[in-house]
């Protein structure tokens, strides 16, 4: 059964929303999805280009002007 | 997970010049759009530093800089986004369908509009050293970054010797690897000339890469390797460019999309492909020039047909096909004289039985559409409805008794 995680890091800059997103999901078991709120424009490449790398799907939503949510599914 | 269904009538996949235009044609005219992109809204050209030849801004413009400005038009009118990869797509019939990882998208039309990205030499550690490391796609972008410095190019095809003529201004040396023989080139004689004449300019042949060498940080050298001797070559140099050619992104639409050899998607100058209510637009499509003037040029058009196709979807659904009374089509040619002549019959039927048939007249002239879908080819042509099913349809000389006798059957 996969299970729905949430990080806000509203606030946070770079490279810190990477590091707790990169945390979280070595937590987490395959099939799980973890959302990442931010608003650090920079955290919206580097996330979604190393999350790609490792073959997780990613999503981004533009939440609002300048924030986003980040999707995260730990397909394998 | 579960996939989240949304209704649209028009999913764009790709957000570059091409898609960016066709969703400010949808929005404005009031379609609900999406456009799909799984990098960075701008798509390629966002990777271009400068944007010299797009008409409108004589001072120039980054790629970066020009796509935020179609990307915000595209907001204004209404044109929602999703970033993020397409998974998989579903053309034909009626109801569309584009799946991400965690929606699926049902709509009327689709616009193919996902480009090309450089062909990759597939060498040992290319992946390491893409873009800002040292393999560069874009002599345009990096040329003056690497002044004073040696370069090497990969290709002999028209791009390869242009942009390697190009570096001369810049670099100190450009090293271009060719695989034919001595003298054998890709490229138009001219250029060819040009560049064998070029001092800055020097040509390896029988190569082709084997491996890009360096450390963490940054590519160092390129080993080439001779293709008749099989030696190794490491030659040092600063930046490599890549110029062997573009791959379309086609390969979610393969088996269901006409395409040529190369994998680009074939349409025709309305940008529809074969599939009615899928049209492509921009880098993907199998055309002459590929620039972000061209491609606005195509998103418009499949913007415009988008909404022409959509308009005549529902002229069809709702006056044609439904409703209790049986109905005809006239299916004519408004510059055809014998089509016009007709018409008459045609008003003196529609008097007659105002009451109990109900009379449609579908122009080719201004659209094909209607005439396709009912597979009418010929003008003049009535075809007969009844139960939202085409009965029979008569073409040739046509009278009020032929008519009545059409419905009759």
């Amino acid at each position: 059964m996969m299970a729905e995680f949430e990080l806000d890091c509203l606030g946070e800059v770079c490279p810190v929303p990477l590091v707790k997103a990169q945390k979280k999901i070595a937590s987490m078991a395959v099939g799980d999805v973890l959302t990442v709120h931010i608003d650090h424009s920079c955290a919206m490449k580097n996330i979604p280009d190393w999350a790609r790398k490792e073959g997780y799907n990613v999503e981004v939503e533009e939440v609002d002007d300048g924030e986003w949510d980040l999707i995260i599914e730990k397909n394998k | 997970m579960e996939k989240k269904v949304e209704q649209y009538d028009v999913v764009i996949i790709g957000g570059g010049a091409a898609g960016l235009t066709a969703g400010i044609y949808c929005g404005r005219a009031r379609l609900k759009t999406l456009i799909i992109e799984k990098a960075l809204v701008g798509g390629l050209a966002t990777y271009t530093n400068e944007i010299e030849n797009y008409p409108g801004f004589p001072e120039g413009n980054s790629g970066i800089g020009l796509m935020e400005l179609f990307h915000k038009q595209a907001k204004k009118f209404g044109v929602q986004f999703k970033l993020t990869d397409v998974k998989s797509v579903s053309l034909e019939g009626d109801v569309k369908a584009v799946e991400t990882f965690r929606n699926r998208y049902e709509c009327k039309v689709v616009i193919l509009a996902s480009g090309g990205k450089p062909r990759l030499t597939g060498a040992k550690n290319e992946e390491k050293y893409l873009y800002d490391k040292g393999i560069s796609f874009c002599a345009t972008c990096d040329a003056a970054a690497n002044t004073g410095k040696t370069v090497m190019v990969i290709g002999s095809g028209d791009a390869a010797i242009e942009e390697g003529m190009f570096l001369t201004k810049f670099a100190n040396k450009v090293i271009v690897s060719v695989m034919h023989d001595e003298g054998i080139m890709d490229c138009n004689e001219i250029a060819k000339n040009e560049a064998m004449q070029n001092p800055k300019m020097e040509f390896v042949w029988n190569t082709t890469v084997d491996e890009f060498r360096g450390d963490d940080e940054h590519l160092k050298s390129v080993a080439l390797k001779n293709v008749k001797t099989g030696e190794i070559a490491d030659i040092p140099v600063d930046t490599c460019f890549i110029f062997i050619g573009y791959l379309p992104n086609t390969e979610l639409f393969k088996g269901m999309v006409d395409m040529n050899r190369g994998g680009y998607l074939i349409t025709n100058e309305k940008m529809e492909t074969k599939i009615p209510g899928v049209f492509a637009a921009g880098d993907v499509r199998d055309k002459f020039l590929k620039q972000v003037a061209t491609a606005v040029g195509d998103g418009a058009i499949a913007g415009y047909s988008a909404e022409k196709y959509i308009a005549e979807s529902a002229v069809f659904q709702n006056q044609i096909m439904s409703g209790d009374k049986p109905g005809i089509v006239y299916v004519w040619n408004a510059v055809d004289p014998v089509c016009r002549e007709l018409l008459p019959v045609i008003e003196q039927f529609e008097e007659k039985h105002a009451e109990d048939v109900k009379v449609t007249k579908a122009d080719i002239y201004k659209s094909e559409g209607i005439a396709n879908r009912l597979g009418v080819s010929e003008t003049p042509c009535v075809v007969c409805v009844k139960c939202g099913k085409v009965i029979k349809c008569v073409t040739g000389p046509l009278t009020v008794e032929t008519i009545e006798k059409l419905v009759e059957c």
